[in-house]
Protein backbone atom coordinates (compact mmCIF):
# COMPACT_ATOMS: atom_id res chain seq x y z
CA UNK A 1 0.00 0.00 0.00
CA UNK A 2 1.25 3.48 -1.01
CA UNK A 3 2.08 5.52 1.92
CA UNK A 4 0.47 8.35 3.26
CA UNK A 5 1.92 11.77 4.48
CA UNK A 6 -0.90 14.06 6.32
CA UNK A 7 -0.34 17.02 7.52
CA UNK A 8 -2.35 18.69 10.13
CA UNK A 9 -2.00 22.69 10.41
CA UNK A 10 -3.36 26.24 10.88
CA UNK A 11 -2.24 29.56 10.65
CA UNK A 12 -3.87 30.60 13.94
CA UNK A 13 -3.20 28.90 17.46
CA UNK A 14 -5.71 27.80 19.44
CA UNK A 15 -8.22 26.28 16.91
CA UNK A 16 -7.72 22.48 18.27
CA UNK A 17 -5.08 21.39 15.86
CA UNK A 18 -3.35 18.41 18.10
CA UNK A 19 -7.07 17.09 19.19
CA UNK A 20 -7.22 17.13 15.66
CA UNK A 21 -4.50 15.01 15.27
CA UNK A 22 -5.10 12.82 18.48
CA UNK A 23 -8.76 12.02 16.77
CA UNK A 24 -6.71 10.91 13.83
CA UNK A 25 -4.52 8.51 15.09
CA UNK A 26 -7.33 7.31 17.96
CA UNK A 27 -9.34 7.08 15.02
CA UNK A 28 -6.86 4.82 12.79
CA UNK A 29 -5.83 2.96 15.89
CA UNK A 30 -9.37 1.91 16.53
CA UNK A 31 -9.40 0.97 12.56
CA UNK A 32 -6.17 -1.18 12.96
CA UNK A 33 -3.75 1.09 11.06
CA UNK A 34 -0.82 1.38 11.94
CA UNK A 35 0.45 5.08 11.94
CA UNK A 36 3.63 7.02 13.48
CA UNK A 37 3.48 10.77 14.15
CA UNK A 38 5.70 13.94 14.23
CA UNK A 39 4.97 17.00 16.80
CA UNK A 40 7.15 20.36 15.37
CA UNK A 41 6.19 21.76 18.41
CA UNK A 42 10.08 21.85 19.54
CA UNK A 43 10.54 21.16 22.12
CA UNK A 44 7.36 20.61 23.77
CA UNK A 45 5.49 18.57 21.66
CA UNK A 46 2.15 18.47 23.13
CA UNK A 47 1.19 15.31 20.93
CA UNK A 48 3.99 13.40 21.82
CA UNK A 49 2.61 13.68 25.85
CA UNK A 50 -0.59 11.31 24.20
CA UNK A 51 1.44 8.72 21.78
CA UNK A 52 4.89 8.81 22.95
CA UNK A 53 5.46 5.42 21.75
CA UNK A 54 4.84 6.42 17.77
CA UNK A 55 5.74 10.26 18.49
CA UNK A 56 8.71 12.18 17.85
CA UNK A 57 9.51 15.75 18.24
CA UNK A 58 11.32 17.76 15.08
CA UNK A 59 12.09 21.10 14.19
CA UNK A 60 10.88 21.51 10.76
CA UNK A 61 13.51 23.94 9.54
CA UNK A 62 16.22 21.40 10.54
CA UNK A 63 17.32 19.00 7.67
CA UNK A 64 17.83 16.05 9.76
CA UNK A 65 14.56 16.29 11.06
CA UNK A 66 12.96 16.48 7.45
CA UNK A 67 15.29 13.47 6.47
CA UNK A 68 13.63 11.88 9.33
CA UNK A 69 10.13 12.49 7.82
CA UNK A 70 10.71 11.85 4.68
CA UNK A 71 12.95 9.85 4.07
CA UNK A 72 11.56 6.78 6.16
CA UNK A 73 8.07 6.89 4.45
CA UNK A 74 8.90 3.68 2.07
CA UNK A 75 11.21 2.50 4.75
CA UNK A 76 9.35 2.78 8.07
CA UNK A 77 6.91 0.10 7.14
CA UNK A 78 4.13 2.06 8.58
CA UNK A 79 0.94 2.80 5.85
CA UNK A 80 0.10 6.58 7.84
CA UNK A 81 2.76 9.20 9.13
CA UNK A 82 1.01 12.37 10.67
CA UNK A 83 2.59 15.94 10.97
CA UNK A 84 0.90 17.87 13.57
CA UNK A 85 2.47 21.77 12.48
CA UNK A 86 3.18 23.78 15.17
CA UNK A 87 0.64 26.73 15.57
CA UNK A 88 0.83 29.59 13.35
CA UNK A 89 3.54 27.48 10.78
CA UNK A 90 1.04 26.20 8.21
CA UNK A 91 2.08 28.33 5.25
CA UNK A 92 5.54 28.32 6.12
CA UNK A 93 5.44 24.33 6.38
CA UNK A 94 3.82 24.28 2.60
CA UNK A 95 5.98 26.88 1.53
CA UNK A 96 8.90 24.47 2.57
CA UNK A 97 7.82 21.17 1.30
CA UNK A 98 7.33 22.87 -2.12
CA UNK A 99 10.82 24.55 -2.28
CA UNK A 100 12.23 20.94 -1.03
CA UNK A 101 10.33 18.85 -3.23
CA UNK A 102 8.01 17.08 -0.91
CA UNK A 103 4.67 18.65 -1.94
CA UNK A 104 5.98 17.34 -6.36
CA UNK A 105 6.66 14.30 -4.80
CA UNK A 106 3.15 13.64 -3.58
CA UNK A 107 1.98 14.99 -6.70
CA UNK A 108 3.92 12.69 -8.43
CA UNK A 109 2.63 9.93 -6.57
CA UNK A 110 5.40 8.89 -4.48
CA UNK A 111 3.30 8.63 -1.67
CA UNK A 112 -0.29 10.28 -1.09
CA UNK A 113 -0.49 13.78 0.68
CA UNK A 114 -3.01 15.28 2.39
CA UNK A 115 -3.69 18.44 4.45
CA UNK A 116 -6.22 18.81 7.50
CA UNK A 117 -6.82 22.60 7.53
CA UNK A 118 -8.46 23.07 11.11
CA UNK A 119 -10.22 26.12 11.59
CA UNK A 120 -12.11 27.51 14.24
CA UNK A 121 -15.09 30.02 14.03
CA UNK A 122 -13.60 33.35 13.63
CA UNK A 123 -13.88 35.30 10.28
CA UNK A 124 -9.51 35.28 9.84
CA UNK A 125 -9.71 31.96 9.43
CA UNK A 126 -11.45 32.33 5.86
CA UNK A 127 -8.08 34.00 4.11
CA UNK A 128 -6.08 31.22 5.38
CA UNK A 129 -7.71 29.42 2.94
CA UNK A 130 -7.17 31.61 0.23
CA UNK A 131 -3.56 32.42 1.10
CA UNK A 132 -2.62 28.39 1.28
CA UNK A 133 -4.56 27.56 -1.98
CA UNK A 134 -1.65 27.84 -4.29
CA UNK A 135 0.02 24.58 -2.43
CA UNK A 136 -2.50 22.66 -3.17
CA UNK A 137 -2.03 20.78 -6.30
CA UNK A 138 -2.61 17.80 -6.00
CA UNK A 139 -2.84 17.33 -2.31
CA UNK A 140 -6.01 16.10 -0.56
CA UNK A 141 -7.13 18.77 1.44
CA UNK A 142 -9.73 18.75 4.57
CA UNK A 143 -10.79 21.44 5.81
CA UNK A 144 -11.71 20.62 9.61
CA UNK A 145 -14.15 23.51 11.28
CA UNK A 146 -13.53 22.26 14.72
CA UNK A 147 -16.00 23.27 17.52
CA UNK A 148 -14.54 20.81 20.29
CA UNK A 149 -13.88 23.78 22.52
CA UNK A 150 -16.38 26.45 21.07
CA UNK A 151 -20.30 27.14 21.52
CA UNK A 152 -19.77 29.70 19.24
CA UNK A 153 -21.74 29.75 15.88
CA UNK A 154 -19.26 30.01 12.64
CA UNK A 155 -19.29 33.40 11.67
CA UNK A 156 -17.85 33.47 8.58
CA UNK A 157 -19.64 34.70 5.22
CA UNK A 158 -20.61 31.33 3.81
CA UNK A 159 -20.37 32.94 0.01
CA UNK A 160 -16.86 33.85 0.26
CA UNK A 161 -15.96 30.78 1.92
CA UNK A 162 -17.37 28.46 -0.61
CA UNK A 163 -15.51 31.26 -3.10
CA UNK A 164 -12.32 29.77 -1.34
CA UNK A 165 -13.05 26.28 -1.04
CA UNK A 166 -14.19 25.60 -4.60
CA UNK A 167 -11.34 26.82 -5.79
CA UNK A 168 -9.32 23.90 -4.55
CA UNK A 169 -9.22 20.92 -6.10
CA UNK A 170 -9.84 17.85 -4.30
CA UNK A 171 -10.86 19.49 -1.12
CA UNK A 172 -13.84 18.05 1.87
CA UNK A 173 -14.98 19.67 4.57
CA UNK A 174 -15.88 17.92 8.04
CA UNK A 175 -16.79 18.94 11.48
CA UNK A 176 -15.37 17.93 14.83
CA UNK A 177 -18.11 18.36 16.98
CA UNK A 178 -18.44 19.83 20.37
CA UNK A 179 -17.03 17.64 23.56
CA UNK A 180 -18.34 18.25 26.78
CA UNK A 181 -15.87 20.41 28.50
CA UNK A 182 -15.22 18.32 31.58
CA UNK A 183 -14.74 15.66 29.57
CA UNK A 184 -12.23 17.08 27.14
CA UNK A 185 -10.33 18.25 30.35
CA UNK A 186 -10.65 15.18 31.97
CA UNK A 187 -9.28 13.44 28.76
CA UNK A 188 -6.25 16.10 28.58
CA UNK A 189 -5.36 15.83 32.37
CA UNK A 190 -4.89 12.31 32.58
CA UNK A 191 -2.64 12.58 29.10
CA UNK A 192 -4.22 9.40 27.71
CA UNK A 193 -5.61 8.69 24.25
CA UNK A 194 -8.94 9.38 23.72
CA UNK A 195 -9.43 5.19 23.14
CA UNK A 196 -7.69 4.01 26.68
CA UNK A 197 -10.14 6.98 28.00
CA UNK A 198 -12.96 5.53 26.56
CA UNK A 199 -11.30 1.83 27.58
CA UNK A 200 -10.60 3.40 31.26
CA UNK A 201 -7.08 2.34 30.79
CA UNK A 202 -4.50 4.59 32.31
CA UNK A 203 -1.29 5.29 29.67
CA UNK A 204 0.74 2.02 30.54
CA UNK A 205 -2.55 0.08 30.28
CA UNK A 206 -3.59 -0.67 33.88
CA UNK A 207 -7.15 -0.22 35.02
CA UNK A 208 -8.37 3.53 35.44
CA UNK A 209 -10.98 4.79 37.21
CA UNK A 210 -12.38 7.55 34.99
CA UNK A 211 -15.47 8.79 35.07
CA UNK A 212 -18.60 6.82 33.49
CA UNK A 213 -20.30 9.83 32.28
CA UNK A 214 -17.55 11.44 30.96
CA UNK A 215 -16.14 8.24 28.91
CA UNK A 216 -19.97 7.89 27.43
CA UNK A 217 -19.55 11.38 26.43
CA UNK A 218 -16.19 10.89 24.30
CA UNK A 219 -17.38 7.55 23.49
CA UNK A 220 -20.17 9.15 21.83
CA UNK A 221 -18.19 12.12 20.69
CA UNK A 222 -15.67 9.35 18.83
CA UNK A 223 -18.37 7.93 17.08
CA UNK A 224 -19.56 11.35 15.64
CA UNK A 225 -16.04 11.94 14.31
CA UNK A 226 -15.86 8.25 13.02
CA UNK A 227 -18.83 9.56 10.50
CA UNK A 228 -17.62 12.98 9.88
CA UNK A 229 -14.09 10.84 8.91
CA UNK A 230 -16.30 8.46 7.06
CA UNK A 231 -16.64 10.93 4.74
CA UNK A 232 -13.17 11.45 3.24
CA UNK A 233 -12.53 9.79 0.88
CA UNK A 234 -8.61 9.49 1.61
CA UNK A 235 -8.78 8.57 5.24
CA UNK A 236 -11.31 5.74 4.07
CA UNK A 237 -9.16 4.82 1.43
CA UNK A 238 -6.30 4.00 3.86
CA UNK A 239 -8.67 2.17 6.40
CA UNK A 240 -9.68 0.16 3.50
CA UNK A 241 -6.39 -0.81 2.81
CA UNK A 242 -4.68 -1.03 6.16
CA UNK A 243 -3.11 -3.52 8.27
CA UNK A 244 -4.15 -5.15 11.56
CA UNK A 245 -1.82 -4.57 14.55
CA UNK A 246 -2.05 -1.02 15.79
CA UNK A 247 0.60 -0.21 18.06
CA UNK A 248 -1.10 2.87 19.54
CA UNK B 1 -37.82 -7.18 46.84
CA UNK B 2 -35.23 -10.54 46.75
CA UNK B 3 -32.76 -10.78 44.48
CA UNK B 4 -30.49 -8.56 42.53
CA UNK B 5 -29.47 -5.23 43.65
CA UNK B 6 -31.81 -2.26 41.67
CA UNK B 7 -31.70 1.03 40.45
CA UNK B 8 -35.31 2.05 41.18
CA UNK B 9 -35.74 5.12 39.26
CA UNK B 10 -39.17 7.03 40.07
CA UNK B 11 -40.21 9.64 37.67
CA UNK B 12 -43.38 11.23 36.04
CA UNK B 13 -43.92 14.12 33.53
CA UNK B 14 -46.03 16.18 35.79
CA UNK B 15 -44.70 17.75 39.23
CA UNK B 16 -46.26 17.52 42.71
CA UNK B 17 -47.66 14.72 42.14
CA UNK B 18 -46.37 12.40 44.57
CA UNK B 19 -42.51 11.26 43.44
CA UNK B 20 -40.64 11.75 46.67
CA UNK B 21 -43.50 10.45 48.73
CA UNK B 22 -43.38 7.07 46.43
CA UNK B 23 -39.34 7.47 46.49
CA UNK B 24 -39.85 7.83 50.35
CA UNK B 25 -41.95 4.51 50.40
CA UNK B 26 -39.77 2.87 48.06
CA UNK B 27 -36.28 3.50 50.30
CA UNK B 28 -38.45 2.63 53.85
CA UNK B 29 -40.32 -0.29 52.08
CA UNK B 30 -35.91 -1.62 51.53
CA UNK B 31 -35.02 -0.88 54.60
CA UNK B 32 -38.01 -2.54 56.27
CA UNK B 33 -37.20 -5.74 54.05
CA UNK B 34 -33.03 -5.72 55.42
CA UNK B 35 -31.28 -3.80 52.76
CA UNK B 36 -29.11 -0.90 52.06
CA UNK B 37 -30.59 1.23 49.84
CA UNK B 38 -28.44 4.34 48.36
CA UNK B 39 -30.64 7.56 47.39
CA UNK B 40 -30.30 9.68 44.45
CA UNK B 41 -32.53 12.94 45.03
CA UNK B 42 -31.89 15.19 41.45
CA UNK B 43 -34.24 17.80 43.04
CA UNK B 44 -31.39 20.06 43.17
CA UNK B 45 -30.94 22.48 45.25
CA UNK B 46 -34.01 21.78 47.52
CA UNK B 47 -33.02 18.22 47.75
CA UNK B 48 -36.76 16.99 49.36
CA UNK B 49 -36.05 13.25 49.53
CA UNK B 50 -32.48 14.32 51.18
CA UNK B 51 -34.30 15.65 53.52
CA UNK B 52 -35.73 13.02 54.75
CA UNK B 53 -32.54 10.63 54.31
CA UNK B 54 -29.80 12.79 55.12
CA UNK B 55 -27.48 10.25 55.54
CA UNK B 56 -28.03 8.13 52.77
CA UNK B 57 -28.79 10.43 49.66
CA UNK B 58 -26.60 12.30 47.45
CA UNK B 59 -27.89 15.30 46.02
CA UNK B 60 -27.15 15.67 42.47
CA UNK B 61 -27.86 18.56 39.87
CA UNK B 62 -28.89 16.54 37.16
CA UNK B 63 -28.43 20.07 34.91
CA UNK B 64 -25.03 19.51 35.44
CA UNK B 65 -22.05 17.61 34.16
CA UNK B 66 -20.88 16.75 37.95
CA UNK B 67 -24.56 16.01 38.81
CA UNK B 68 -24.61 13.74 36.22
CA UNK B 69 -21.19 12.05 37.73
CA UNK B 70 -22.55 12.15 40.99
CA UNK B 71 -25.43 10.08 40.08
CA UNK B 72 -24.51 7.46 37.41
CA UNK B 73 -21.14 7.24 38.66
CA UNK B 74 -21.93 6.58 42.40
CA UNK B 75 -24.16 4.08 41.28
CA UNK B 76 -21.80 2.27 39.06
CA UNK B 77 -18.96 2.57 41.30
CA UNK B 78 -20.54 0.61 43.99
CA UNK B 79 -22.98 -1.89 42.27
CA UNK B 80 -23.58 -4.07 45.33
CA UNK B 81 -26.77 -2.37 46.57
CA UNK B 82 -30.03 -0.75 45.56
CA UNK B 83 -30.17 2.64 44.53
CA UNK B 84 -33.37 5.17 44.61
CA UNK B 85 -33.43 7.58 42.10
CA UNK B 86 -36.03 9.90 42.23
CA UNK B 87 -36.22 12.30 39.28
CA UNK B 88 -38.39 15.71 39.47
CA UNK B 89 -40.30 16.59 36.22
CA UNK B 90 -37.82 18.89 34.89
CA UNK B 91 -35.71 16.47 34.25
CA UNK B 92 -37.22 13.52 33.06
CA UNK B 93 -36.58 13.82 29.14
CA UNK B 94 -33.11 15.24 30.00
CA UNK B 95 -32.58 11.85 32.31
CA UNK B 96 -33.75 9.31 30.03
CA UNK B 97 -31.94 11.11 26.66
CA UNK B 98 -28.80 11.40 28.97
CA UNK B 99 -29.40 7.44 29.59
CA UNK B 100 -29.86 6.73 25.92
CA UNK B 101 -26.01 8.83 25.01
CA UNK B 102 -24.14 6.98 27.88
CA UNK B 103 -26.21 3.40 27.55
CA UNK B 104 -26.56 3.58 31.17
CA UNK B 105 -28.88 1.10 31.36
CA UNK B 106 -26.47 -1.46 29.69
CA UNK B 107 -23.76 -0.56 32.12
CA UNK B 108 -26.22 -1.00 35.02
CA UNK B 109 -26.66 -4.75 33.49
CA UNK B 110 -23.32 -5.37 33.11
CA UNK B 111 -22.91 -4.49 36.93
CA UNK B 112 -25.21 -6.75 37.54
CA UNK B 113 -28.27 -4.55 38.60
CA UNK B 114 -32.06 -4.48 37.13
CA UNK B 115 -33.51 -1.45 36.79
CA UNK B 116 -37.31 -0.74 37.66
CA UNK B 117 -39.34 2.47 36.54
CA UNK B 118 -41.94 3.76 38.49
CA UNK B 119 -43.72 6.41 36.58
CA UNK B 120 -46.69 8.21 38.10
CA UNK B 121 -49.32 8.88 35.36
CA UNK B 122 -51.26 11.83 36.34
CA UNK B 123 -54.72 12.92 35.71
CA UNK B 124 -53.46 14.70 32.13
CA UNK B 125 -54.25 12.90 29.20
CA UNK B 126 -50.88 13.34 27.95
CA UNK B 127 -49.59 11.63 30.89
CA UNK B 128 -50.39 8.65 29.45
CA UNK B 129 -48.24 9.45 26.15
CA UNK B 130 -45.34 10.37 28.61
CA UNK B 131 -45.49 7.17 30.54
CA UNK B 132 -45.72 4.99 27.07
CA UNK B 133 -42.27 6.97 26.10
CA UNK B 134 -40.78 6.05 29.18
CA UNK B 135 -42.00 2.35 28.97
CA UNK B 136 -40.55 2.02 25.19
CA UNK B 137 -36.83 3.13 26.58
CA UNK B 138 -34.59 0.15 25.69
CA UNK B 139 -32.88 -1.83 29.08
CA UNK B 140 -35.95 -1.26 31.85
CA UNK B 141 -36.30 -4.89 33.50
CA UNK B 142 -39.68 -3.87 34.83
CA UNK B 143 -42.01 -0.31 34.32
CA UNK B 144 -44.64 0.54 36.90
CA UNK B 145 -47.09 2.40 36.10
CA UNK B 146 -48.24 4.74 39.52
CA UNK B 147 -51.68 6.51 40.57
CA UNK B 148 -52.07 8.80 43.08
CA UNK B 149 -55.67 8.57 43.79
CA UNK B 150 -54.77 12.16 46.10
CA UNK B 151 -54.22 14.18 42.43
CA UNK B 152 -56.01 11.15 39.96
CA UNK B 153 -54.92 9.49 36.75
CA UNK B 154 -55.30 9.22 33.32
CA UNK B 155 -54.12 5.54 33.93
CA UNK B 156 -57.24 3.13 32.40
CA UNK B 157 -59.17 1.60 35.00
CA UNK B 158 -58.60 -1.65 35.16
CA UNK B 159 -55.40 -1.84 33.75
CA UNK B 160 -52.58 -3.02 36.44
CA UNK B 161 -51.43 -0.24 38.25
CA UNK B 162 -49.59 0.20 41.74
CA UNK B 163 -51.68 2.57 43.76
CA UNK B 164 -51.14 5.39 46.15
CA UNK B 165 -54.49 5.33 48.15
CA UNK B 166 -56.11 8.91 48.68
CA UNK B 167 -54.42 10.37 52.27
CA UNK B 168 -56.82 13.09 54.16
CA UNK B 169 -55.08 16.22 53.83
CA UNK B 170 -54.32 16.14 57.42
CA UNK B 171 -51.93 13.01 57.45
CA UNK B 172 -50.59 13.74 54.47
CA UNK B 173 -49.71 17.12 55.92
CA UNK B 174 -48.07 15.24 59.10
CA UNK B 175 -46.52 12.56 56.77
CA UNK B 176 -44.56 15.27 55.02
CA UNK B 177 -42.79 16.92 57.99
CA UNK B 178 -39.09 15.97 57.51
CA UNK B 179 -39.16 14.39 60.84
CA UNK B 180 -42.02 11.84 60.28
CA UNK B 181 -40.41 8.47 59.67
CA UNK B 182 -42.89 6.27 57.66
CA UNK B 183 -40.50 3.21 58.50
CA UNK B 184 -40.83 3.79 62.10
CA UNK B 185 -44.84 4.32 61.84
CA UNK B 186 -44.72 0.86 60.82
CA UNK B 187 -42.17 -0.56 63.50
CA UNK B 188 -44.61 0.96 66.21
CA UNK B 189 -43.70 4.52 66.50
CA UNK B 190 -47.10 6.79 66.03
CA UNK B 191 -44.81 10.02 65.91
CA UNK B 192 -47.58 11.92 67.41
CA UNK B 193 -50.52 11.17 65.57
CA UNK B 194 -54.32 10.64 66.52
CA UNK B 195 -55.69 7.29 67.02
CA UNK B 196 -57.71 8.05 63.56
CA UNK B 197 -54.81 9.27 61.59
CA UNK B 198 -52.80 6.27 62.94
CA UNK B 199 -55.53 4.29 61.14
CA UNK B 200 -55.44 5.72 57.82
CA UNK B 201 -52.15 5.90 57.81
CA UNK B 202 -51.80 2.18 58.81
CA UNK B 203 -54.00 1.45 55.86
CA UNK B 204 -52.06 3.28 53.63
CA UNK B 205 -48.93 1.77 54.37
CA UNK B 206 -50.35 -2.02 54.60
CA UNK B 207 -51.56 -1.73 50.71
CA UNK B 208 -48.85 0.45 49.11
CA UNK B 209 -46.19 -1.88 50.73
CA UNK B 210 -48.25 -4.86 49.99
CA UNK B 211 -48.00 -3.64 46.55
CA UNK B 212 -44.10 -3.39 46.91
CA UNK B 213 -43.72 -6.84 47.83
CA UNK B 214 -46.68 -8.21 44.94
CA UNK B 215 -43.96 -6.74 42.26
CA UNK B 216 -41.53 -9.87 43.44
CA UNK B 217 -44.03 -11.81 41.43
CA UNK B 218 -44.02 -9.76 38.42
CA UNK B 219 -40.72 -9.32 38.17
CA UNK B 220 -40.33 -13.29 38.47
CA UNK B 221 -42.89 -13.87 35.82
CA UNK B 222 -41.24 -10.97 33.56
CA UNK B 223 -37.83 -13.56 33.98
CA UNK B 224 -39.75 -16.48 33.35
CA UNK B 225 -41.20 -14.87 30.30
CA UNK B 226 -38.04 -13.98 29.17
CA UNK B 227 -38.91 -9.69 28.83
Amino acid sequence: MKPTLILVGADKGGVGKTTLSRSLLDYFARKNVLTRAFDTENPRGSLRRFYPNITEVIDLANVAHQMKVLDTMETANVPVTIVDLKAGNLSYALDLFERIGVLEAGRNGLFNLGLVHVVGPSIASLDEIGEIAKYLQGVHYILARNSINETNFFEWDEATHEKYFSAIPKAQEINIPKLNEMAYEQVDLSGVTFKDFIENRTANGSNAKFSFVLRGYVKKWCSEIDAEFAHVQLLQEIVSGGRSGASV
Amino acid sequence: MAGRPTVYIIASDQSRNGKTLLARLMADYLLLDGKDPFLIDTDAPEGPLRAFFPGRTALADFEKTQGRMKAFDTILAAPGRDYVVDLPQRHVLDFFATVRELDFFSAAHEAGFRVIVFFIVDRATPSLRAAKDVYEEKGIDLFVAVKNDFVGSAWPPGEGALTLPLLPRDVALAISEKRFSLRNFVLGDDQGLESDQRLTLNNFMFSVLGSLNSLDTEISLAALKGD
